[in-house]
């Protein structure tokens, strides 16, 4: 088992939905409105006067063969809209209830 | 779940909200009656008195003054203003704007009870009579007869005016020149004095003969039966037969002392249509009735009345004031369409994308329809305002939408999806939008709190104003976005048309930005050049406010005009008609095809004759009415031609007075003319006052009519009875009046029925018998004892002249000067003109004179406008301020309402355009245009600098990335105004100024903002960082001195507790 912690800009939520839903994870928990800044190019989504758009994230834990073809597809979406800023990050899980 | 989101999600529900809003609108439109102006709410009462036998200084001193000190206390009196004539006293009270016209008249009443036991035992009990706007006839019907003349009265009563007044909304219809039939029994007085015959026995034997007397009902066997005597008379020359008297044993017939006349009233009122006698059909319509839907309904009518009519009968409408209104409104609509295709042409222009275009144009007929709604339900109209509202907003209810669909379109080239992009960025700038909007709703929302004139104006416009507004904020933050979710997406591959036609706009546009990015950057790093150009600017712009003339209200060219023509009191009816004839003459030879109709009236007004009673009239008074061809089918203006007229009237040295005015008279849209009120209790001194002024206006060509409201002192023949005299005859002051009354004016014998019809049968001396002093001074008086006496033996016949009408004013005696201006004259030079006249004239003490009339309406509305003005731009600043939660940017943004004035009153210059209350009303609403452009700026420059962008550069890039908006934006509303600005059809010389004013103040500031405001922003933000860096030094050093002489600072401390 190993966590994926996806976080996006807000206007990707339902795309990333439908993909995880593709990718048979059912289970996720999903957080709206969150504010984050991109390490190296992304633009600062704050919610603000200056930076009016918003992030969201999205944790789901999923069967280590399924982590590859996922990051895969987050990456082509990102791709597609650079723009919009889109990161996934992988760690295990030790263990669960 | 915001009101975006869910109208993005339920796409179904959002269009048909809107739909239904339409559908309420469209169904309103259709039943909005259409009219001239909005409504204008009576505002005067006059108070009606009689009092017979009084002089009119009699009348002045008992009767008007008691009262006009009780009403002057009744609450919102604006001005009291009586006329004291013989016999009768008028006040008239007029009230402030905006109070029910009921309450004041209860008001009005129960004063009146108060003082009634204070006036003349004699005096009649005060009559209270509302006027109001509704008593203009709204059509005037000519008709030609030849043959049929004698008999016109009854052929048009019977066949025309029944079927008319039938007619829906319609008031009263009344004729006017056609005289009514009368049966005139013509006594001889050399034979009735042989015969020793009265009037009076005469009279008293017609009307006793004249009789059917019921005689009681009888029984004869087993029936009952009715007695009658039926005595009246089949024809008029029956009378003739009647027995009046006896003479040494032989009766004397009728026919022996006189003869019968069967033919029309004596006096009356003759009406000539283009030179051919007939009379005048008058339609007044009932309160609240629509002019339109009448005028419509009567032209259906007319020609199957026609047929009704003897051949040499001819109808034709001269006057319709229906017709106005439909080409004014017509004009508008054009306009309205011109205004909404340029717009939508701009923002293709723009936008480049035909689904962007249609999403934008979309919100215009939404918002503009739902006002009809609220036009609806308040009772409002299709009218000029209206309209000219809608035409104003069309630039502007666009503006949300623009800003909102330009958000959504960055999210999806930045690769949202259309549905989130509409969520998302609709969500970004719907606040600043809203703010947007609400800077709208505080210019707009005071101007429904005027009151007064302009009020009339105002109202609905602001009422309009604000509601187009709000539904086209509504639609922008649920129905734009719900479409660009629906419509937009992003554009991958461009037609080759497309881009063959739009490559070379994007050029444009692209080094529009790139210019303006130059510029800016040379503007931020000079401010101080940039700054003081800008205002040396606005100090040359006022100089042009010399050149720019004012008025109250734009002249309106109804193409309808209306003379009263004064000779000499007296003069015979006949002798006038002439004149009038020579005048209408000249009139229809020099205009030609130009003028539709002349009609005028001539003679004394039948006391029964509503229309004619409200007018002045006599035998010495003409009233012309003309009607012209639509003013866009002519080259003269009403103006011009009314001027020419003036001139033509001095030519007559035979006439006394005139008063010619162009359009309906009295209210809005008229020439406008410089009143001057002198007052004053001494006739003689204020008569001397206003002669000399009347005729040092008249010296100047400025004016082309000046008129004195006091009349001229009417003459007239009295006889002064010799009481002693009278006594000694048996007879009394009456009776010998009432014989000389009887001869001249004559008797009512009885009427005389035919058909259903009454008609008078009047008994009176045959009219060779009443041509001379003489002729009265034989008048003879039969005495109780039988014996005759001759008038010239009880008292003499002499010659006087009565007082004229004593005028007041807020109870002080007044004359009125009335100057009207000639076309292309000013009121504010008129005015000035005669303020420096009335300086160097000699004005005893107690006479005062005053400005007032439209001039004091012009100051009363610019006053108004100015407090309006203030309180809209604190209110903007307010709005600005908490949306940008500082003082100083709405500051500098207050400041681009500075070059809105001086673009508009370059664009007067230019244009040769009037300062009136349209350029006015159109300055105000700059406001709120011009500072929506300056929050754009701002915004973003703000925005920039929160990311951590420079000052200088946060200006250039804000300039760059909000010129298009701003361009935009400025040119839906100028382009929107364009049509209203150069319009040349019916009524648009009403509403130019307006259009003028918008364009070349919002040109002028929307240019200056664009380069003032990032260079102000720039000293102002440079100053901030200035300060905020001394106080951060200060801070420092004072840190610094801290660490260092900390423990010295305590222990001083600790010293000055321990001295404590």
């Amino acid at each position: 088992m190993k966590s994926i912690f996806i976080t996006f800009d807000i206007s990707h939520k339902e795309e990333i939905i439908t993909m995880l839903e593709h990718n048979n994870c059912r289970g996720f928990s999903f957080f709206d409105q969150m504010q984050g800044r991109g390490s190296k190019t992304g633009d600062p989504h704050y919610g603000s006067h200056a930076w009016p758009s918003m992030c969201g994230s999205i944790i789901t834990i999923v069967d280590d063969q399924k982590v590859d073809n996922i990051l895969k597809e987050i990456k082509r979406i990102d791709e597609a809209t650079p723009q919009l800023g889109l990161r996934a990050f992988v760690w295990d899980i030790e263990k669960s209830y | 779940m915001s009101i975006y989101e869910s109208s993005v999600k339920k796409p179904i529900m959002t269009s048909l909200c809107f739909m239904a809003i339409a559908l309420f609108g469209l169904f309103s439109l259709s039943k909005l009656p259409i009219d001239l102006l909005p409504d204008i709410e009576t505002n005067t009462i006059m108070v009606f008195t009689y009092y017979n036998g009084a002089s009119a200084e009699d009348i002045e001193n008992n009767v008007t003054r008691p009262l006009e000190n009780t009403l002057n206390s009744t609450e919102h009196l604006k001005h009291i203003t009586s006329n004291s004539r013989e016999n009768v006293s008028v006040i008239t009270l007029e009230f402030e704007f905006g109070y029910d016209i009921d309450d004041l008249t209860n008001d009005v009443r129960d004063k009146l009870d108060m003082v009634a036991s204070a006036l003349p035992d004699d005096a009649n009990t005060p009559i209270i009579f509302k006027f109001s706007t509704d008593m203009i006839p709204i059509m005037m019907i000519s008709v030609k007869a030849e043959e049929s003349q004698a008999a016109l009265y009854k052929i048009l009563d019977d066949n025309i005016v029944n079927p008319l007044a039938r007619i829906e909304g319609v008031g009263t219809v009344s004729i006017s020149g056609a005289p009514e039939r009368e049966i005139n029994i013509y006594m001889d007085p050399v034979k009735m004095e042989a015969y020793g015959i009265s009037i009076e026995t005469v009279s008293g034997i017609i009307g006793a003969e004249n009789r059917n007397i019921p005689g009681g009902t009888f029984d004869i066997g087993s029936n009952t039966y009715s007695l009658r005597v039926e005595g009246e008379f089949d024809t008029p020359q029956e009378m003739l037969n009647l027995v009046v008297g006896s003479r040494n044993g032989a009766n004397v017939y009728l026919r022996d002392v006189a003869r019968i006349v069967d033919n029309v009233q004596e006096r009356s009122q003759r009406t000539f249509t283009d030179g051919q006698q007939g009379a005048l059909i008058i339609v007044q319509k009932q309160t609240g009735g629509n002019s339109v839907a009448i005028a419509n309904a009567i032209r259906e009518e007319l020609p199957t009345l026609q047929k009704r009519l003897p051949s040499d009968v001819k109808m034709d409408i001269i006057v319709d004031t229906s017709e106005n209104i439909v080409q004014t409104v017509n004009t508008l609509t054009e306009t309205i369409r011109d205004a909404l295709i340029f717009v939508v042409l701009v923002v293709f222009l723009f936008l480049g994308r035909w689904r962007a275009t249609v999403i934008v144009a979309i919100t215009i007929p939404f918002s503009l329809i739902a006002s009809f709604i609220y036009l609806f339900a308040t009772g409002g109209s299709i009218n000029m305002i209206s309209l000219s509202c809608l035409s104003i907003a069309i630039g502007s209810v666009v503006d949300d939408a623009i800003v909102v669909l330009e958000n959504i379109t960055t999210h999806i080239e930045r690769g949202s999806s259309p549905y989130n992009a509409a969520v998302h960025g609709t969500n970004e700038v719907g606040t600043s939008v809203m703010a947007s909007t609400l800077t709208m709703f505080a210019v707009f929302f005071p101007l429904t709190m005027v009151t007064g004139m302009s009020g009339v104006l105002f109202k609905q416009l602001g009422w309009m104003m604000c509601i187009i507004m709000l539904i086209s904020l509504v639609a922008s933050l649920t129905l734009t976005p719900m479409m660009c979710a629906k419509m937009l997406k992003l554009q991958k591959k461009q037609s080759k048309l497309f881009i063959k036609i739009y490559t070379p706009i994007q050029k444009g546009l692209d080094s529009i930005d790139n210019g303006y990015a130059k510029l800016i950057n040379y503007a931020v790093r000079h401010r101080w050049i940039v700054l003081i150009a800008c205002f040396s600017l606005f100090l040359i712009s006022l100089l042009c406010a010399k050149g720019i003339k004012s008025e109250f209200f734009p002249a309106n060219d109804s193409a309808r005009a209306s003379a009263t023509i004064e000779l000499p009191v007296g003069t015979r009816v006949e002798r006038t008609q002439d004149v009038a004839l020579q005048l209408t003459n000249i009139w229809k030879e020099r205009y030609g095809d130009d003028m539709r109709a002349c009609n005028f009236t001539v003679g004394q007004a039948d006391e029964n004759n509503t229309f004619a009673s409200l007018r002045d009239n006599g035998s010495h008074i003409i009233s012309f009415n003309m009607s012209f061809v639509p003013s866009d089918q002519r080259d003269l203006s009403l103006d011009m031609i009314c001027d020419q007229m003036r001139a033509d009237v001095k030519r007559f040295p035979e006439i006394a007075r005139s008063n010619i005015t162009s359009g309906q008279g009295g209210g809005m849209g008229g020439q406008s003319s410089a009143t001057f009120e002198i007052y004053g209790y001494d006739f003689a001194e204020t008569d001397r006052i206003a002669q000399e002024l009347a005729s040092k206006l008249r010296e100047n060509s400025m004016f082309t009519q000046v008129t004195i409201s006091r009349s001229d002192y009417q003459p007239e023949y009295q006889v002064e009875f010799d009481r002693e005299k009278l006594a000694m005859h048996g007879l009394n002051l009456s009776t010998a009046a009432t014989y000389m009354r009887n001869r001249y004016n004559g008797a009512l014998a009885t009427y005389y029925r035919e058909d259903g019809d009454e008609y008078d049968v009047k008994v009176r001396y045959e009219p060779t018998s009443r041509q001379s002093i003489e002729d009265i001074e034989n008048i003879l008086i039969y005495t109780p004892s039988g014996k005759s006496v001759r008038i010239k033996e009880l008292g003499k016949v002499v010659q006087d002249d009565t007082p004229p009408t004593i005028e007041r004013k807020d109870r002080e005696r007044i004359v009125t000067v009335d100057g009207v201006l000639a076309a292309g004259a000013v009121l504010s030079d008129g005015v000035e003109y005669g303020e420096a006249a009335i300086d160097n004239m000699d004005i005893p003490l107690g006479i005062s004179v005053q400005v007032a009339g439209s001039y004091e309406d012009q100051q009363d509305s610019n006053r108004d406008l100015g407090q309006l003005g203030g309180i809209i731009l604190v209110l903007v600043f307010i709005v600005m301020a908490s949306q940008f939660e500082s003082l100083t940017y709405p500051f500098i943004l207050m400041f681009s309402v500075v070059f809105a004035v001086s673009g508009v009153l370059l664009a007067l210059f230019i244009t040769g355009e009037n300062l009136n209350i349209m350029s006015m009303l159109g300055g105000i609403m700059l406001i709120g245009m011009v500072v929506k452009n300056g929050i754009v700026l701002i915004d973003y420059i703000m925005l920039l600098r929160e990311r951590g962008l420079g000052i200088i550069q946060s200006c250039i890039g804000a300039g760059k990335s909000r010129l298009r908006p701003v361009l935009m934006t400025t040119l839906t509303t100028i382009l929107g105004m364009i049509p209203m600005a150069i319009s040349q059809g019916v009524g648009a010389e009403m509403w130019r100024p307006l259009g003028v004013a918008v364009i070349g103040g919002l040109t002028i500031s929307t240019l200056m903002t664009l380069i003032y405001v990032p260079a102000m922003y720039c000293v102002f933000a440079g100053n901030g960082i200035k300060i905020r860096r001394k106080n951060l030094k200060k801070q420092r050093e004072l840190a610094a001195y801290w660490s260092e002489h900390k423990h010295e600072e305590q222990l001083k401390g600790k010293d000055v507790n321990v001295k404590r």
